[in-house]
This record gives C-alpha cells, structure tokens and sequence, in this order.
C-alpha cells in the first residue's frame, strides 16, 4: 500500500534523545539496574513522582519476567533528590513483582541519608564522576531489544534505546519510540517511530498494519484515509520516495540498503 | 466471600451510572446483598436513579468525619430489601476523600454484603483512582462509539498496572438497526481492540431515559424489557450462570425493515 507523501521533520532540531529516556530495567549480571526518567529539576514533584510509580508498574507488568524471585535492584539515582517515601514506594512496587531494592546509587547527600536510614545499601558517586560516565557512554551502541508480551495500549508510551517487540497489539492512542526496529506480532494501530535517533536503515514490521502514523528517523507517514480490506504481514522502510510499505516476505531477500541510505530493490 | 466490583469507562455519559443501577438491582432480585457505592463526589446521580435522593440523611464523608456511623449512612431500598446505597457527598468535590478511606469504607461492607459495586466517576484523575482503589474486578462499560472505546482501552491499562486482574466488558446503547447498516461499530470490532471478556450488551432504549427521570430501575418495572433482560443476564452471568447472549439482531427484525431488506437489499 502507498502512504501519503512522507512530512520530513528536523530530528536535530527535537531533542529526541532527552524525551526518548523513561524509566528503565536492565539486567547486568545477577542484578537489575533502574533508572529513573530525566525531570526538569532534581526534585520530584509529586505529580512527577505518580507518574514515575505508573510507568515503573507498567513497565514490570509488560516485562517478560525473565528474573528469578528476590532479585537484587539497584537504583541508579544519579543526582536526583529522593526521600525516604519516594524509596519506600519504590521499594513496594517492585516487591509487587518479586524484586527487591538493595542498593541506592547517588551523587547527592540527602538521597543517601535517606537510603541509608531506609536500611539500603549505599553508594556514593562524586557528581563529576557520574556525569562524565554517561557523556563518554558511545550513543550509537544500542540496548539488546525490548520484549513487551502484551497489549500496548493507549495513553502508554515506550520509549527504548533499542529494538522493541511486541508480542500483542499496539492499540490507537500508544506510541512506540525507538531507536532501533520496531516489530509487532499483531495489529499496529498506533504510532510507532523506529529509528528514533537518526538511523534511516530501521524498519517497522507488523503482522496486520493499519498505523495512525509511521515514522522512520526523520520522516513522517500518515496511513490512507481508507486503509485496503486484507491485511498481511508488512514491513515500513524508507525508500528513496519516503516512507513505503511492502509486503513482509520477501523483504528481507528482495531489498537491500544503498550507500545513500535507503532501501531499495535488488536488481535480479 | 463478597465481590468487590468497580464500574468504570473513562468517558463520560456512557451509562455506568444506570449500569450500576439496573446491575444492583438485579442482582438484589437475585436473592444476593448488595451495597452499591457512589464514588462520584460532588456529581452524584445514583441516588436519583434508583429514586433514593430524598431519603439521604448522611453520606460517606459523614461516616469518615465520625459524625455517624456507616449503616446509619446507608441509604435502604424499600422496594428491594436486598439493597443498600452508601450516597457521595453532593457539597465537596473528588478531592474530600482519600484512596485510603474509600479502601476503609468499601472493606466495612464488604463484611456484610455478598457484592459492592463501586460506580465510578468519569475522567482518570483522583476521582477515579479512589473508586478502583479497593476493586477487585472491574466492568467497562462502553458504547459503540470509537470516542468511547479509545477511552476505554485506555482505562484497561490503567486497571490493569493496578493489578485489577477480571476486568469484563459491558457495551451499552448498541442500536443493531444502525450496525446492519454498518453505521456503527460491532461488538466484534470493540472486542477485538480492547481484548477483555464480554459480560453483556444492552440495546439502546427510550425507556432508559423514562426510568431515569422517574428514578426507577427498569429492572423492577413489572413487564421487563429488552434492556432490563440484558441486565439481569449481566447478573446471572456474574453470579457464574452461563446465559447465552440474547440476538438483538432478530429482535430488531420488524416487519418493516424485512420489507426493506427484501425491497432494497441487506
């Protein structure tokens, strides 16, 4: 199916990578790391902090529970400034999900007073330290791939530094940011934007495409006013007219990407 | 053990509130005690609906002040002994009670009636954080309306990050003449977005907006119709009887729309 012509938008000009950073699980050797998302001030504002606790529980409802129970998570607070009900309620949510807070990573004085009158473990980074540790992280090294094995569905935003699967649907009012390939084993009836940080080759997949809009790095797609009757597994790239849609079968085999950094089919 | 059930949708006019209604009711006829719980404070309407308004003496801010004692509150049904209203407060706004304190009241009932239905207000905000706060189970209630049930599945999310694990759906004020002719969405279409068990359908009625003014549940009008049947198979089917789905399509199948069919085509 066409699309309507693609809208370029200015990635440069929208920090992406600033609004791309969410609250995050990874697991590093036999413990989790969690990171909070970036806020404007080093307080949290209790609006702020709602927000937080709901998308640390959704995010530990959609994970793929891949730890085993009591899992040790330490909390990579960086220099932001948390009290002791701030560390209490997280500590609760993720006991929700058999996990449990150990350890409190900060720069900040306060939060460690705190973390240790709460009983944790602390440790205590100088704060020059921890921000020349994130600025000399390389960007273009990407997160190994998300799975979220349900339902996505609206009002909730992924933002992921990788790959994300989803194995259900993507419902209208979701949106998917991410910076590698997005692929959704149902329907995709949302927005999904792959590629976020530049990357032209990331491609979009889904088992049954029907998206409210399509974008690939820098480039914007709305889906046709009237979408066509069957739909099978496609796959979004961009071609050297925009955003294009193809069937998902032969995808991988018929096309290839160029040197100016699109996809384009392979001459037989 | 008693069930406790939040009645909730997200948008605004949908029917929770005659939902919570009808659904009590015919619960009450069922032979089970029910309380049923107006979570929406200072926009209550369910007193009105079920014609209890003038016999509110206290209401559930009354009981958490310490001014009277919870069964005192309790506003009873006289024409269903089975039936107890907890009224909200009219004069306050969302933010006079605490999830805690809705957690406190409803787990009182709890004690003593076999169901509590929680009938929540619209929107997402604090207002409806305090009516899920004690639910185990939750019903949407959505119409055929894509505004309807965007919010819906959008309050399926929120239920569930909540760890409300049974959440069942209700589609109300589906008109099957205007599905036939494809003018409005199919139950099979919501269910296939939203992913979350059917528990019944309720055709669209002028007697609704009848029984409402008159604040009588149609439930206990004495020859039920179709609407007040689709509220009492909600019921059976609740209390774990399996009832099959009624066909508003042949129900709807008058003389005049054959000939039409017949004349025109489907």
């Amino acid at each position: 199916m066409d699309l309507d012509p693609p809208i370029v938008i200015d990635v440069e000009a929208t920090p992406v990578t600033e609004r791309y950073l969410q609250i995050h699980l990874k697991s590093e050797g036999d413990k989790l790391l969690l990171t909070l998302p970036k806020t404007q001030d080093a307080e949290i504002t209790p609006p702020d902090w709602v927000q937080i606790s709901l998308e640390l529980k959704q995010s530990l409802n959609s994970l793929e529970k891949k730890w085993v129970e009591q899992t040790p998570v330490h909390l990579l607070a960086e220099d932001r400034l948390l009290d002791a009900r701030h560390l209490q309620n997280l500590s609760e949510l993720l006991k929700e999900a058999d996990l449990e807070l150990t350890c409190i990573h900060t720069s900040r004085r306060q939060t460690a007073v705190a973390a240790a009158t709460g009983g944790y473990s602390v440790q205590q980074i100088p704060l020059e330290q921890s921000l020349s540790v994130t600025e000399s992280t390389p960007m273009t090294l990407l997160s190994e791939p998300l799975y979220l094995k349900n339902t996505v569905r609206s009002g909730v935003e992924v933002r992921y530094p990788g790959t994300v699967v989803v194995l259900g649907d993507v419902n209208p009012g979701a949106e998917i940011i991410a910076d590698g390939d997005i692929l959704v084993w149902g329907s995709l009836r949302g927005v999904a934007h792959a590629g976020a940080k530049g990357n032209g080759e990331a491609r979009i997949m889904a088992l049954r495409m029907e998206p409210m809009q399509i974008r690939i790095a820098g480039l914007v797609a709305r889906a046709p006013a009237h979408p066509p009757g069957q739909l099978l597994p496609e796959v979004a790239y961009i071609s050297s007219e925009g955003i294009r849609i193809s069937s998902a079968y032969q995808f991988a085999k018929a096309y290839r990407f160029d040197e100016q950094g699109r996809w384009t089919e392979k001459e037989t | 053990m008693s069930r406790i059930i939040v009645i909730t949708s997200g948008k605004g006019g949908v029917g929770k509130t005659t939902v919570t209604a009808n659904l009590g009711s015919a619960l009450a006829q069922l032979g089970c005690k029910v309380a049923l719980v107006d979570a929406d404070f200072g926009l209550r309407n369910l007193d009105l609906l079920l014609g209890l308004e003038q016999r509110i003496v206290f209401t559930a801010l009354d009981v958490l002040s310490g001014e009277c004692r919870l069964d005192q509150a309790l506003v009873k049904d006289k024409r269903q002994p089975n039936l107890v209203l907890l009224p909200a407060a009219q004069n306050r706004t969302k933010e006079a009670i605490s999830s805690d304190q809705m957690r406190f009241l409803v787990n009182q009932l709890a004690k003593q009636y076999d169901y509590v239905l929680i009938d929540s207000p619209a929107g997402i905000e604090s207002g409806f954080r305090n009516a899920i706060a004690p639910a185990q189970e939750a019903i949407i209630v959505t119409n055929p309306e894509m505004t309807a049930v965007r919010d819906a599945d959008r309050v399926v999310g929120l239920l569930e990050s909540e760890s409300v694990r049974s959440i069942r759906l209700i589609v109300n004020r589906l008109r099957p003449e205007m599905i036939q002719l494809n003018q409005m969405i199919s139950v099979e279409d919501i269910l296939d977005l939203l992913v979350i068990p059917l528990l019944g359908i309720v055709p669209d009625d002028q007697k609704i907006i009848i029984s409402t003014n008159r604040g009588e549940p149609l439930i206990l009008e004495e020859k039920l119709s179709i609407p007040a049947i689709a509220f009492q198979n909600i019921a059976k089917r609740l209390e774990g009887q399996n009832i099959p789905y009624m066909d508003l399509m042949a129900a709807n199948q008058t003389l005049w729309t054959r000939i039409r069919q017949r004349l025109f085509g489907s």
